[in-house]
């Protein structure tokens, strides 16, 4: 609307966004958008962390080769039966979403997501050096597949439990309150008091669970440096650790499903288990995405579990992705490779991100 | 096929006794309607009936089986919710056949029966549908299709009107009654509706702080109400009720400024008494001035006068014909003496 009188006072609506949002895409602008192209950009180089602090002039372009530095090597082939068990994995993947695409069992998305997936799972483990070759950076694809394996087993074992606890504590009574509060308590401690705690109750010879194994005659593990366990007790301290937002989503998702359903569930012969398999997890669907890709996200990035507890050892079992790119940055001071290992890491997550954003929006 | 049976049922929670020991015996294919003001335990008795509360003291018999102690799903009773209470996640037919599928019925059989009871129901255009994108009524008819589907012997029906409106919750009532008619099976209704319990009941039971009042057949307890809570409850409006003094053979009433000879055994003399009138029971005639019409509410076939007597006591009287009266009026009542209820002014009980 035109007022007359002042008609320089005025904003229009546009200006007036702009205006408002101005200090949040300058912040955003200034450490999100400019530190990833910066970060994109010294991948691109070689690029000495002390030299170049030294010197400015020290970095020198080399295109994509830190890329080719880190994920290929000499005499890279591909065979269809190079990783057998991983590839058969993806084909019978592969079957299995077209199976359930046909019979309509299930959505559009979740089989073209499963397709995915499985058609990566077939190629990705195929390469591999042939004769004579060999990777350029033998640890970068087993410290990428530590991950994965990280991930694999701290993803679900956080959902399950975090929803196990929830349907558990979703009670009005006093007690369900504080034990809600005592399990989410675990969230608000740092990473290295977390690990502290864990270290010691891994510990063989004064930790709890030592001790229970003792008292049951079986000899006690020593987690954090057989080769087996490391990565099985950096994952039970995770799941430990990131139980408690999980829960406080669930609960929240358990609230919304009103209580006659469970009445009418009662009544058709659906109590506790089935009722729980057939009413609460359907009406729980979206939270359960949310919950995984969240997590997913969460976990790529996992690093101090690692770098405290078992120093990425025994023998690189628990090195992961994360705490790899900080020592090429900044322990080799290779700034270069590092920032390409962590534009890879960003690839990832940024897809994740992508499905998540999409399943949102998905209607139920 | 089976009745239900309710043996001295009583209900607590913790201290608070919400259902004093009632005693119910509903006939195999009967139609109950549970009436009562909000808070009286209609729904916690109903619910005690399907299993969902426990019942603390007392015995449920559904049929010749003692179901006092038995789960939900096996009593043999279907529950409609006012909420619908419907699967969010499950296809209207999913949400039929849901029951049936718990509990181990072959495909083929779940099939039929869903698609029987969508018949019946008019559902066969939905079945593919998602609750959410039912309307009111729809959904209303999905959760009966679901009780029908799972074929109980009693029906249990908590308010499942009241999120209607007025129209749609005509349909619903003749729907209801012609399903009775078709099932055949024993059913019990919870309603807040005067007109739903007159037109649907066999047999209604008023319940007021967790006891009965009365139990009887809708113009029984419309005709014959034992107390004053039951006269006042059964019709609409409600009966008119003016306090009075035994005198003799007749009774004084202030506010008819005269007395009126009820055809009852009247108690002794200068004893207190309350004498109700229907409002449809009497005319209004212009040329007394007995009363004052405050207000008059015109509904096309019918009016209501609301009139003051010189004691301040308040009364409503239903007027049909062309000539009515008008705020500001002074009128006197015609009526017939028989149509006078007279109540003990300290028990509130019928003097008949
Ligand atoms: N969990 C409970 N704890 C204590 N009192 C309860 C509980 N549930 C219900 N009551 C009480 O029991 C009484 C009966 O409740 P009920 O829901 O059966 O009433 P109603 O007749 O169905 O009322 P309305 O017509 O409003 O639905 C009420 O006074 C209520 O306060
Ligand atoms: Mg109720």
């Amino acid at each position: 609307m035109q007022n007359p009188r002042k008609p320089a006072s005025r904003l229009s609506q546009t200006q007036a966004a702009w205006i408002l949002l101005a200090p949040f895409l300058f912040t955003y602008g200034l450490f999100l958008i400019y530190p990833f192209f910066r970060g994109f950009w010294i991948s691109l180089h070689d690029w000495n962390l002390l030299a170049v602090a030294f010197n400015p002039d020290a970095k020198q372009f080399v295109g994509l080769r830190n890329y080719e530095r880190v994920m290929w090597g000499r005499n890279i082939e591909w065979g269809p039966l190079a990783a057998p068990f991983w590839q058969l994995l993806g084909i019978a993947g592969l079957a299995v979403s077209v199976l359930l695409r046909g019979t309509k069992r299930l959505s559009r998305f979740n089989a073209i997501a499963l397709g995915v997936a499985s058609v990566l799972v077939i190629i990705l483990p195929g390469f591999h050096p042939g004769e004579e070759g060999r990777w350029y950076d033998r640890r970068f694809w087993p410290t990428v597949a530590n991950t994965i394996v990280f991930v694999g087993l701290a993803v679900p074992g956080v959902t399950i439990s975090a929803l196990l606890l929830a349907a558990a504590l979703n009670r009005e009574t006093r007690a369900m309150g504080a034990l809600r509060t005592l399990f989410f308590l675990s969230q608000v401690l740092s990473v290295t008091v977390v690990t502290l705690i864990w270290q010691i109750m891994f510990s063989p010879r004064q930790g709890l669970i030592a001790n229970i194994t003792e008292t049951f005659g079986g000899t006690p593990i020593n987690w954090l440096t057989d080769e087996q366990f490391a990565m099985a007790a950096i994952v039970i301290a995770t799941i430990w650790w990131s139980l408690g937002i999980a829960m406080i989503l669930f609960l929240a998702g358990l609230q919304d499903i009103s209580k006659d359903i469970y009445e009418a569930a009662a009544l058709d012969n659906a109590k506790g288990a089935r009722a729980f398999w057939y009413v609460t997890l359907p009406n729980l669907k979206r939270t359960v995405t949310l919950v995984v890709v969240l997590q997913i996200i969460l976990h790529f990035q996992v690093f101090g579990q690692s770098h405290l507890m078992t120093q990425g050892g025994p023998n690189d079992t628990t090195q992961v992705l994360v705490r790899y790119i900080y020592q090429t940055g900044f322990r080799d001071s290779e700034l270069g490779r590092a920032s390409a290992m962590a534009v890879f890491l960003f690839v990832i997550m940024g897809t994740f991100s992508v499905i998540q954003f999409i399943v949102g929006r998905e209607k139920t | 096929m089976s009745g239900v049976t309710l043996n001295n049922v009583i209900k607590r929670y913790g201290d608070v006794q919400v259902i004093h020991g009632i005693d119910l015996q509903i006939e195999d294919g009967e139609f109950c309607v549970f009436v009562g003001p909000s808070g009286c335990g209609k729904s916690t008795l109903m619910r005690m009936v399907a299993g969902l509360e426990e019942t603390t003291e007392g015995e449920i018999h559904i049929g010749s089986r003692d179901v006092t102690r038995v789960d939900p799903a096996q009593r043999g009773v279907a529950m409609v919710f006012q909420t619908y209470a419907l699967y969010p996640h499950m296809t209207v037919k999913e949400n039929m056949g849901f029951g049936l599928k718990m509990n181990g019925h072959p495909r083929d059989e779940i099939k039929s029966k869903v698609a029987e009871a969508s018949r019946i129901l008019k559902l066969d255009d939905y079945l593919d549908r998602k609750p959410a994108a039912l309307s009111g009524g729809q959904r209303q008819r999905v959760a009966i299709g679901r009780a029908i589907v799972r074929g109980p012997d009693v029906f249990l029906f908590d308010e499942p009107l009241s999120n209607l409106d007025a129209e749609l919750r005509v349909e619903m009532r003749v729907e209801i009654a012609r399903l009775h008619k078709e099932i055949g099976a024993t059913m019990i209704y919870v309603t807040h509706d005067q007109v739903e319990a007159m037109t649907l009941a066999d047999k209604i039971v008023v319940l007021k702080f967790g006891r009965i009042e009365q139990v009887g057949a809708p113009l029984d307890l419309y005709r014959d109400p034992d107390n004053k809570f039951v006269a006042g409850f059964i019709g609409s409006p409600a009966m008119n009720f003016v306090r009075g003094t035994v005198r003799g053979v007749a009774v004084e009433v202030p506010a008819f400024a005269g007395t009126v000879r009820p055809d009852v055994a009247l108690p002794a003399e200068g004893m207190e008494v309350i004498v109700g009138l229907r409002p449809e029971h009497a005319e209004l005639d212009p040329s007394g001035d007995t009363f004052r019409v405050e207000l008059t509410e015109a509904l096309g076939g019918v009016s209501y006068a609301y009139l003051t007597a010189k004691t301040g006591e308040t009364l409503i009287f239903e007027e049909r014909g062309d000539r009515r009266s008008r705020p500001g009026d002074t009128v006197s009542l015609n009526y017939e003496p028989r149509r006078l209820y007279v109540f003990d002014a300290e028990s509130e009980r019928r003097i008949r």
